[in-house]
């Protein structure tokens, strides 16, 4: 098998994990490469997402039998792995002309996890050692691999991460179980423990795989809490379900849940930065997302009363609170109104967008119109309204990436 | 201060710019506008050339007023291909001297959100060509890049290559500006590619191979049942694809 076919192969088994970034880490050691704080996106599939890493599967062979992977045992696919020169050779030679920040590498198990993952280690130490790479690299974790082998691991790589892949003990059990969720855990616990500026100095993240079993929202995003706050998770990705493989376990959907994994996202940010709690946005009574408005606007509009906020004097907290106002918006307010008293006009000026903010505010006292229109169906309305707009222009879909 | 009728003329590069920006103030003048020697104007307008003597004392002179990020702001300004761009940083002078480092937070003020939004322009696009510059290897392992960016970027892509390339040999052409970076494994020399013609730029035996398994890469990493070429397009709009290999190709470019 030649070169390109193992890649296509090995890139096509491991495009289905959704981590992309590259940031976070700063490193300055190795003659080829740095990795830059921001990251650096270098391209965009032709399904919107950002490619800034060579994502490679090691191996395509597994000795587990998964349901919804396309890499499962009782998959009948062409099966393909790489050698560590091939790995280091493509990394290399994409680096140097620009195309990638980096490698992401992940693997199917083949005879046990330490096996598998001592392979990884040797690839990766080849590319760190005798190539001198300096760039990025995301390495997935194998559960159940030794200490040993994650200590290794660890110190060669910017990122470390195993994913979760179902919310739920319940749901691993009916569709991956060889898997268990205690030794994702136990990888994270690890990780976290000893993370250092030279022990996976970018942190580590996990993926969940949406709408393959019966989760409600409310179980996923408690599940992202508890790892954020547990295990300081630097991201936690969504991966809309893609049926891959037909099975009576799985469910048959028609299209992936993109709207859904959109919503998850966007309350994701929420809780990073919105300093929203999970039972703020959800609960027993309504354990999902509304589709049809984001997160922060069905909150705001079932609070209807906290609101409208004085752009002139209300709290941080407050501001972002607000739909519509980011947390660079948030800063810039704070910070232009000690000098001047803000207008609707001086928020254009600010770059601030008022689409969505404007039902919410008032600036001096003013609102934005006759005051009448301070209503919820009439501010519920005008958001969906807009929403549709934008989703037929599909320019929001990604943005979180 | 008192405005003129005339349009004064400088040496189109930064530091006569300053220089002219100072005398201006110093006489207390508010310029009509301000354009390089090479402006034609138009049968209405009257141009003006001040004796500048150019120093790049001037430089620390504009900091001691200032500061760094304020002279750094005008800086992005200037590499910028806006019509307006002297008499935007002009104003935006007049109003750092008076408000210091709180102009950052003056948006109120139109001139001052218009130069913010320029800067602001320049550093976007340059954190985009720090991903979209593609290098092909060169017959004896140089690496080339070329480019055509909205703004006079070079400088600070070399920056950054130099930080991340530091082993290699490479060079980055701005075909636009005729501006040619040339990178010796320890500084970099920027210049005009009039001056610095590389004839030989055959490609390396290995080339072809690289670039074939990129696009397959590339072709192969989306997945199908998300496509969406109108999000694709918002984060690499087609203006880039030019140069970006895995675009260039005529069935990527159909869409
Ligand atoms: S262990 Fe990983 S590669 Fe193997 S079947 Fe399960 S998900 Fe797929």
């Amino acid at each position: 098998m030649d070169l390109k076919e193992k890649l296509i192969i090995l890139a096509d088994s491991a495009k289905y994990d959704a981590s992309c970034s590259s940031s976070g880490s700063s490193r300055k050691e190795g003659k080829l490469g740095n990795t830059a704080v921001a990251g650096i996106c270098h391209s965009f599939a032709a399904d919107g997402r950002c490619i800034s890493l060579l994502k490679i599967l090691l191996t395509n062979c597994c000795i587990y039998d998964c349901k919804y992977c396309p890499n499962r045992r009782t998959n009948n696919i062409k099966r393909a792995t790489f050698t560590k020169e091939e790995i280091c050779e493509i990394t290399i030679n994409f680096y140097r002309r620009n195309y990638i920040e980096g490698l992401f590498i992940s693997s199917g198990i083949i005879k046990n996890p330490d096996y598998t993952m001592n392979l990884m280690i040797e690839a990766i130490s080849l590319l760190r050692s005798k190539y001198h790479f300096g760039g990025y690299i995301h390495a997935k974790a194998i559960p159940g691999a030794s200490e040993y082998l994650l200590k290794k691991l660890g110190n060669l790589v910017d990122r470390l991460s195993a994913n979760v892949e179902l919310p739920t003990d319940e749901g691993l059990k009916l569709l991956a179980p060889n898997k268990d969720n205690r030794k994702v855990d136990k990888i994270m616990d690890y990780v976290h423990k000893n993370r250092t500026n030279k022990f996976v100095p970018a942190g580590q993240s996990t993926q969940m795989i949406i709408g393959a079993t019966k989760e409600t929202d409310l179980e996923i995003m408690s599940k992202s809490s508890t790892m954020y706050n547990k295990h300081e998770l630097k991201r936690v990705f969504y991966s809309a379900y893609i049926p891959v493989n037909k099975d009576k376990l799985l469910p048959t959907l028609q299209t992936p849940p993109l709207l859904r994994e959109n919503r998850l996202y966007q309350a994701d940010w929420l809780l990073r930065y919105y300093n929203f709690k999970v039972e703020d946005i959800l609960d027993e009574k309504n354990p999902n997302f509304n589709l049809l408005l984001d997160p922060k606007a069905s909150w705001a509009l079932k609070h209807l009363n906290e609101f409208p906020k004085e752009i002139n004097s209300c709290s941080f907290n407050d501001l972002l609170k607000i739909p519509g106002i980011g947390v660079t918006s948030a800063k810039r307010i704070i910070s232009s109104r000690k000098y001047f008293k803000i207008t609707f006009n001086d928020l254009k000026k600010m770059g601030i967008v008022l689409k969505r903010a404007k039902y919410f505010i008032t600036c001096n006292n003013k609102y934005f119109t006759d005051s009448t229109f301070f209503n919820k169906n009439i501010i519920e309305r005008n958001l969906i309204l807009e929403d549709k707009v934008k989703k037929e222009s599909n320019i929001e879909q990604l943005a979180l990436f | 201060m008192k405005k003129s009728n005339y349009i004064y003329l400088y040496d189109n590069d930064f530091i006569s710019l300053l220089s002219l920006i100072k005398i201006l103030i110093t006489k207390k003048v508010i310029p009509c506008n301000i354009k390089p020697n090479t402006y034609t104007p138009s049968l209405f307008e009257e141009t003006f050339k001040e004796q500048i003597s150019e120093n790049e004392i001037i430089i620390k002179e504009i900091i001691d007023a200032t500061s760094f990020y304020i002279l750094n702001t005008m800086y992005k300004i200037f590499l910028s291909e806006h019509n307006d761009k002297e008499i935007i940083i002009y104003y935006f002078f007049v109003h750092a001297l008076k408000y210091q480092n709180k102009i950052y937070y003056m948006r109120n003020l139109k001139s001052v959100t218009e130069a913010l939004k320029i800067e602001k322009f320049v550093e976007h696009e340059t954190h985009k060509f720090k991903g979209f510059l593609r290098f092909k290897e060169l017959k004896g392992g140089i690496l080339y890049a070329t480019i055509e960016p909205d703004n006079n970027i070079i400088l600070f892509l070399s920056k950054h290559f130099k930080q991340r390339l530091q082993n290699e040999f490479w060079i980055i052409e701005d075909k636009k500006r005729q501006l040619i970076s040339i990178y010796d494994k320890n500084n970099f020399y920027i210049t005009s590619s009039e001056c610095f013609n590389i004839l030989d730029k055959e490609l390396s035996e290995a080339e072809e191979d690289i670039e074939n398994l990129w696009k397959n890469f590339y072709k192969t990493i989306a997945i199908k049942e998300r496509t969406n070429y109108r999000c694709r397009m918002n984060f690499m709009p087609k203006k880039y694809w030019k140069y970006i290999i895995e675009m260039s190709d005529k069935n990527e470019n159909s869409y």
